[in-house]
């Protein structure tokens, strides 16, 4: 990259002023993760942009495990076991508690040669046992759940439990924390190394059906490509259709008016196991309860994107709406012969079109491989964002709790106020402290940094990160940055501020899903708020999460502040055929409830058309 | 065949008779498409017409004139074409054309030539001959006819001939008399991207009136690209007309008239609206089995009427090779794929 021509050169990081009142914010941080002056003249010739599409807020000090644990995943793969040829991974900087990222080439000529041949042999194992390695992985991914469900977090006694003695452990209580510590961010790295096992494969087998359509067919749309590929099972409608069963069997029991009672969920739910027909119900929920309701309300990679089993709101509305329309002898199910029949016969008429019968074969063949590697691609964030994640966050909120019991901390949740390293410190300091019965510095030590850490993240939130860092070279070779973080050519231009003078009543995203809809547009900014949608409006949130799949049925189209072409949204839209745009940035800033909007999903831009009496 | 015969009465194998357009007119019309309902004046009847005494001693006395020199063959062309037109139009012509004209209901109508081996082999050769817009009265239809004919020896006719190798005394033209269609907007329709080929593109350019000002180039027509698998617009490029053919019934012709600012620059079709076209394009290329350069009107009511197609020649004659090798391995063209710069700036 060195010897590439830079076009363009946004801020140094070393230029960038730290916000007054966040003075000291990179003691939150591990000191690897920071940019530094022993580092300084490589960090200042590459290109860094802020990771809008997977880490959009300011990272809370414990939270920045989910993109260190990517760091390392993706890295190795691309570097060390499938030797992409020409790019090593993606290295992470956190500026101002905002993440930035930057891919790294291989520069040297002569090592991405020796790269091919190991790639052919590595990547062509897995293409060619893609399937029976799928099956392996999906066993492991669950053996590997229910190892983290198998960590108990240990209250710390006054003395240790009797057991101790009659089995003979030689080991307390105390050490099993540390020890439950350590294996629980094991645990999370390791889920992390198998989400890349199969991961950027998939994307080059999709990448390749990409760039040929997009050869053969300059004008064809992102998300035709990807509705040519799109399988039918995919595991994040299962939650859905588990809901449409639970709404179904409500009715069948007679039991709907019970659920539609004015009562929080949980209540509900007490009262329904005190009868038969009742339990009846439940058994159907627990039935159902895991894994498909360890389902965030996010993306999974903050703690504070909480899962169905925390709170069910969420299910319980679209389970509601669902009671309704089957009420009416509405149909909910989605429509799943027209989509794969859409699906065919895209593929066949743009097959029909190609000019030779090379590249109907040739066709055929990317075709085939991209829907073979599809399934891992889209299933494997249940696995990994939301079954593990959800249940490895509330184990920590359990650590939390030995520490709020030990005075360190007032609350579980501050737990995340903490770095990985620091909790383990904390918890060094917790353990030896109990073994010792003298003093422990954590008390006062971790409230008063809780409470500054608070205030400082307070003021970080405030600050708008800049898009981009450093030198813009004339291309990169990078071949997923297009596709996992939509960094194309008319993106940078945007962020250079190319595109001119932004108008207000315009907002730019990617197209995640064709169409147009005009209608009221409704800002959501959490799951909780899902059940105030009404039909017809368009849903415009920070990110439209899996688990609010039941709210598509209901809008006209949705926008959303993150995500690109592949993220679950614009899946989601493309299945029920509503018009998507994603990753605008800002779109739940700009829009208000009750503005009316046009969303073209064709060319991914939203309009406000109308502002909202005030 | 006769003189003149029916659109729907022809047929493939009357292309000799009735000439490229009209044939392309019954292709449309068998299909079910929208076509403006009209006739055909047959090459016989071109025949029957040269071969009268005096005017074909007369052709071939100018055509071997023309043969001396450019400047020679610009004179040549002048005098054949009042050779055509300033003599009465022969009475079995005008007996036909009368007749057929009274069956389509004695219309304003559109009378346009129809050369044998235009369309077909010789692309270019379209729109050197003459069309002839909103004509009233068998009279002035049977005079337009020869106007048609004469067009077969325009100065770039004639050069075109010379350079083909080809004599225009063998030549012959058909003429096909039509409908007039009020048009709100017309253009024209390419069943692919004319910039870059892709065949999954129907690419429409359209403009206010008649479609003169876009064939003529005198509009920065709207353009608008539609998929031809989903029919979704895929973008829209919106011109400047500030100029539209319409008819003027107090000139009795067809006038340019300017458009006012605001409208020359708001589209003049509905997304809506272009899918339909789209869609009709779709189908014309399906069935005729190769991508098509449409020519369409859009009436007062919005009824879209297809006024002429021929095969697209630019991109379809072109060799295509294929872009990979299905034998190459997919691991290998994987490989290719991801070594593919991505240029983030220009």
């Amino acid at each position: 990259m060195a010897t590439q021509t830079v076009v363009h050169r946004f801020p140094s990081p070393f230029e960038v002023p730290t916000p007054t009142g966040a003075e000291g914010w990179q003691r939150m941080y591990p000191y690897y993760l920071l940019f530094s002056e022993e580092n300084r003249s490589w960090e200042e010739g590459m290109l860094w942009y802020q990771d809008g599409i997977h880490h959009p807020e300011v990272l809370f000090p414990f939270d920045t495990i989910s993109h260190e644990a990517w760091r390392i995943g993706l890295g190795q793969n691309n570097s060390r076991i499938f030797a992409i040829p020409p790019a090593y991974g993606i290295e992470q900087r956190i500026l101002n508690g905002y993440l930035y990222i930057t891919p790294v080439p291989v520069s040297d000529p002569k090592w991405v040669e020796e790269r091919v041949g190991v790639f052919m042999k590595r990547a062509g194992h897995y293409y060619q046992n893609w399937n029976a390695l799928f099956d392996r992985w999906k066993e492991k991914a669950t053996r590997h759940i229910e190892a983290l469900e198998g960590i108990q977090i240990p209250r710390l006694g006054r003395l240790d439990e009797e057991e101790v003695v009659t089995e003979a452990r030689g080991m307390s209580t105390g050490w099993k924390l540390l020890e439950a510590y350590e294996r629980l961010i094991d645990n999370f790295f390791v889920a992390w190394q198998y989400h890349f096992e199969m991961l950027n494969l998939g994307y080059a087998a999709y990448l390749n059906l990409y760039q040929f359509c997009k050869q053969a067919f300059p004008g064809i749309g992102d998300q035709t490509i990807a509705q040519m590929v799109a399988g039918w099972d995919l595991l994040f409608f299962r939650p859905d259709d588990e809901l449409k069963k639970l709404a179904r069997l409500a009715l069948d029991l007679g039991i709907a008016d019970r659920i539609r009672q004015p009562k929080r969920p949980e209540e509900i739910v007490a009262e329904l196991r005190q009868d038969p027909k009742g339990q009846a119900w439940v058994a159907a929920l627990d039935e159902a309860w895991r894994p498909w309701f360890f389902f965030s309300n996010g993306a999974g990679f903050y703690h504070h994107h909480r899962s169905w089993v925390d709170d069910l709101t969420v299910p319980w509305a679209a389970m509601k709406n669902y009671m309704e329309r089957m009420e009416r002898g509405e149909s909910v199910q989605r429509p799943k012969e027209e989509i794969l029949e859409r699906r065919e016969r895209l593929a066949r008429e743009y097959r029909e079109l190609l000019p030779t019968e090379q590249d109907r074969q040739t066709f055929d063949q990317n075709l085939a491989l991209a829907r073979t590697v599809a399934t891992y691609i889209e299933d494997h964030n249940f696995y990994i964002e939301h079954w593990h994640h959800t249940i490895f966050w509330n184990k920590m909120r359990e650590v939390g709790d030995r520490f709020v019991e030990a005075g360190f901390l007032e609350d579980r949740e501050d737990v995340f106020y903490l770095n990985r390293h620091e909790v383990a410190q904390a918890l060094a300091d917790l353990v030896a402290t109990w073994a010792t019965g003298g003093r422990s510095r954590g008390p006062a030590y971790w409230k008063r940094e809780v409470a500054d850490r608070k205030r400082i993240l307070d003021v970080l939130r405030g600050w708008s990160p800049v898009p981009a860092l450093g030198p813009v070279p004339a291309e990169i070779t990078e071949p997923f940055t297009v596709m996992l973080w939509g960094v194309t050519t008319e993106r940078v231009q945007e962020w250079l501020g190319a595109a001119g003078v932004r108008k207000d009543d315009e907002i730019r995203g990617y197209a995640g899903s064709p169409g147009v809809a005009e209608g009221t547009a409704r800002v959501i900014l959490s799951a909780s708020q899902l059940s105030e949608v009404q039909p017809g409006e368009i849903l415009v949130c920070p990110i439209t999460a899996p688990s609010w799949g039941p709210v598509f049925n209901r809008i006209a189209a949705a926008v959303s502040d993150i995500g690109g072409i592949m993220s679950h949204a614009a899946i989601v839209s493309r299945e029920y055929g509503l018009p998507a745009v994603v990753g605008t940035g800002d779109a739940t800033k700009r829009i208000r409830t009750g503005d009316r909007i046009r969303v073209d999903g064709n060319t991914g831009v939203v309009r406000i058309l109308e502002r909202a009496a005030r | 065949m006769g003189y003149v015969v029916p659109l729907e009465g022809c047929q493939r194998s009357s292309l000799p008779a009735v000439g490229g357009k009209a044939v392309g007119l019954w292709e449309l019309l068998r299909r079910g498409l929208p076509v403006p309902p009209g006739f055909a004046v047959t090459t016989e009847a071109y025949r029957e017409f040269v071969a009268s005494e005096g005017l074909a001693r007369e052709l071939r006395r100018w055509l071997e004139y023309a043969q001396q020199s450019v400047e020679a063959q610009l004179e040549a062309s002048g005098r054949i074409r009042e050779l055509f037109t300033e003599r009465q139009p022969p009475s079995f012509l005008v007996e036909e054309v009368a007749g057929a004209y009274a069956r389509l209901g004695e219309p304003p109508v559109a009378v346009r030539s129809s050369a044998v081996g235009e369309d077909a082999k010789t692309a270019s050769f379209a729109g050197e001959h003459e069309s002839f817009l909103w004509v009233c009265g068998a009279g002035e239809v049977a005079r337009a006819v020869l106007r048609c004919w004469a067009s077969l020896f325009s100065p770039q006719a004639l050069s075109y001939f010379a350079h083909l190798g080809y004599s225009p005394a063998e030549a012959a033209m058909g003429v096909v008399v039509q409908h007039m269609v009020d048009a709100r907007a017309a253009g024209v329709m390419i069943t692919l991207d004319p910039v870059t080929g892709d065949p999954s593109q129907v690419t429409v350019e359209a403009a206010y009136g008649l479609g003169l000002a876009v064939v003529g180039g005198e509009v920065t027509p709207d353009r608008f690209a539609v998929d031809k698998v989903t029919l979704e617009v895929r973008g829209v490029r919106v011109g400047n007309k500030s100029v539209a053919y319409r008819y003027d019934p107090t000139w009795g012709r067809v006038v340019a008239a300017p458009v006012a600012e605001a409208e020359a620059q708001r589209p003049c079709l509905s997304e809506h609206q272009v899918q339909e076209l789209a869609r009709m394009g779709r189908q014309l290329e399906r069935e005729l089995g190769r991508a098509q350069d449409v020519e369409w009107a859009m009436d007062a009511q919005g009824r879209f009427f297809l006024v002429q197609t021929r095969p697209e020649t630019v991109w379809s004659n072109r060799p295509r090779a294929p872009l990979a090798d299905p034998e190459e391995p997919v691991l290998s063209r994987i490989l290719r794929n991801i070594r593919i710069p991505m240029r983030i700036a220009d």
